[in-house]
């Protein structure tokens, strides 16, 4: 496949089937799950409210026109209105979109710039007394639950210390300990990702000609090691996306940060359906454009995927 | 060489004692203690612990938090443990499947596993809740239903090249059923990788769990679990810090002890994943 062909229709075939096959699968879930006019209605509707229910969804009819009813609502992107206010479910999670992007980039960032230097840290002297102290915290912290440690940051830093503040969003300040909260979901999980990457590419036949021709430990590891480290390490941001959005889910709603994490908890819990169906949709989207996205990058740079793909192993 | 077998049997060895001593725990812990989890005694609201004959103090309900991490730890067991036993039985028979079969079934399998491994499952968790509620049966099922394709990959990719071997051939043209060619050849040989991946799994499942209480959306509210605790906990992280610091440390030893064990268990048997 050419990028060019890569660039034009097969991803967005792709993203169709996805996004069809998770509405299919909430669709009939919603159904064997017992009355949807409930579910969409809400636990202390009247029984006026669940026959206007009924009508609107067309819930009285057989099922596979059901099921055609409602695939040609979301042709038209009629997710449904929110029970809560009655706004457009899209609409209401497009408004908490931006609020979860900041957070989930900063977050990106501050997990790429911990833990690239100290995986290939870890790397390049695998038996270092320090190295070997470094990989117990990092198995520790890999088993401690992101938002128990979210709970200690705020613990120490917006009350023993009252540095920053505990809850919010707004100015920059608070934004400190929700971005530390996500991107500890990340840290270790990366830090082991470039240690294994860059621990791979020390053994390969170039940083021996490069010893071999005299140049130093620092040379190999910056100029040689590193840029093809960091090529795998593309796909690895895609691999960590999941983590990520988990992240977002539940800092978000622990610092009461208004994105689609929250939205989702709070949907939840008052048995909001369509604004929790568009969040999971929107999720899923977005999951794939940045898994595509990085897919490309990958290819656009590294000779070898590109090669691989050619001869059609990919 | 040496030293690290030793190290890493060791690792095993304290893994296993350790949940082993959980597992006890959570059987018998809640009937020894004395106290009921949910006693509210408002006169002895936020005692500290040590202090009393409350061994772990009391909330701000004046309730045993050694009764209640107790009662907590048998339900992160119970829920973690039936979900990964849910995921593995859905992964294991799947996997088998889409790793002989070109029809539909295995493509789709595949192309579930594929796209399972970078989407953020847990999300998938919450909205499944807002469908069919919450509460043990709903945790389990929810939990074991998105967390399948872990397993699913590694038995398929594993069964898939396992099913190449020359003596499977062999046994196949011996017309062997597919039956007995699956137990007698194919399962023995993914079964160590299959192994590693359960205690992992535990832990995720456990950290999930609590999360989803933590959130407020996992286990009914009022029922002790260690995400409830925590939830309950934040109004009081400044006068009452033990009780944030009881089910932390509670959830952090079981995951540790878990990942010990998984870690033991993949250098014993030579796995690398």
């Amino acid at each position: 496949m050419k990028i060019k062909a890569f660039l034009g229709f097969s991803w967005l075939r792709d993203l169709a089937v996805l996004l069809f096959g998770t509405t299919t699968v909430l669709f009939f879930l919603l159904r064997l799950a017992g009355d949807p006019a409930i579910v969409i209605a809400g636990q202390d509707a009247s029984d006026a409210q669940l026959a206007e229910v009924r009508a609107q969804y067309g819930l009285d009819r057989p099922l596979p026109l059901q099921y055609f009813a409602y695939l040609g609502r979301l042709l038209r992107l009629d997710l449904g209105n929110s029970l809560a206010d009655g706004t457009p479910a899209l609409e209401k999670v497009l408004a908490a979109y931006p609020a979860s992007l900041l957070l989930g980039a900063l977050a990106m960032a501050l997990a790429l710039v911990l833990a690239v230097p100290s995986g290939t840290w870890l790397a390049a002297r695998p038996a270092g007394a320090g190295q070997r102290v470094a990989r117990w915290i990092i198995f520790m912290l890999q088993g401690t639950p992101g938002f128990v440690l979210a709970l200690l940051l705020v613990q120490v830093f917006a009350i023993k210390l009252a540095w920053l503040p505990a809850i919010g969003f707004g100015d920059a300040r608070s934004w400190v300990l929700p971005t530390l909260s996500v991107a500890s979901f990340l840290v270790p999980k990366l830090t082991r990702m470039v240690e294994a990457n860059v621990g791979a590419e020390l053994q390969a036949s170039y940083v021996r000609t490069a010893r071999a021709i005299g140049a130093t430990e620092r040379e190999v590891l910056l100029r040689h090691v590193l840029p093809n480290a960091l090529l795998g390490l593309i796909a690895l941001v895609g691999a960590q996306l999941a983590f990520i959005v988990t992240g977002l889910v539940i800092i978000e709603t622990l610092f009461a940060w208004p994105g689609i994490g929250w939205l989702l908890v709070q949907s939840t819990m008052n048995l909001d359906f369509p604004v929790v169906q568009a969040i999971t949709l929107v999720i899923v989207a977005t999951v794939f454009v940045i898994n595509t996205i990085a897919e490309l990058l990958q290819r656009r740079f590294d000779p070898r995927v590109r090669q691989a793909t050619a001869r059609g192993v990919a | 060489m040496s030293r690290s077998i030793r190290a890493s049997r060791l690792g095993l060895y304290a893994g296993v004692a350790l949940l082993a001593v959980l597992a006890v725990l959570a059987a018998f812990g809640p009937d020894l203690t004395g106290h009921d989890p949910l006693f509210v005694d408002l006169a002895g609201r936020f005692a500290a612990p040590f202090g009393s004959e409350h061994l772990l103090g009391t909330d701000q309900l004046g309730r045993d938090l050694l009764a209640r991490v107790l009662r907590g730890l048998r339900w992160s067991l119970g829920v973690a443990l039936c979900a990964t036993l849910l995921a593995f039985a859905i992964g294991t028979t799947l996997g088998l499947v889409a790793a002989r079969s070109r029809s539909l079934a295995g493509r789709i399998i595949r192309q579930v596993t594929a796209f399972a491994q970078s989407f953020p499952v847990f999300v998938l968790a919450v909205s499944l809740i807002a469908i069919v509620g919450n509460g043990f049966g709903a945790l389990v099922t929810i939990l074991g239903l998105v967390t399948w394709p872990v397993f699913c990959r590694v038995v398929q990719a594993e069964a898939a090249s396992l099913l190449t071997r020359e003596y499977v051939l062999a046994a196949r043209m011996l017309q062997m059923s597919t039956l007995r060619l699956y137990t007698r050849h194919v399962l023995p040989g993914i079964l160590a990788s299959l192994s590693v991946l359960v205690p992992f799994h535990f832990a995720d499942m456990l950290i999930a769990e609590s999360a989803l209480s933590f959130l407020g959306i996992g286990a009914p509210l009022g029922i002790a679990t260690w995400g409830n605790m925590l939830q309950e906990s934040r109004s009081y992280l400044v006068t009452a810090p033990w009780l944030m610091l009881v089910p932390a440390v509670a959830i952090i030893s079981l995951v540790f002890a878990a990942n010990l064990f998984g870690d033991g268990l993949r250098r014993r048997l030579g796995v690398s994943t």
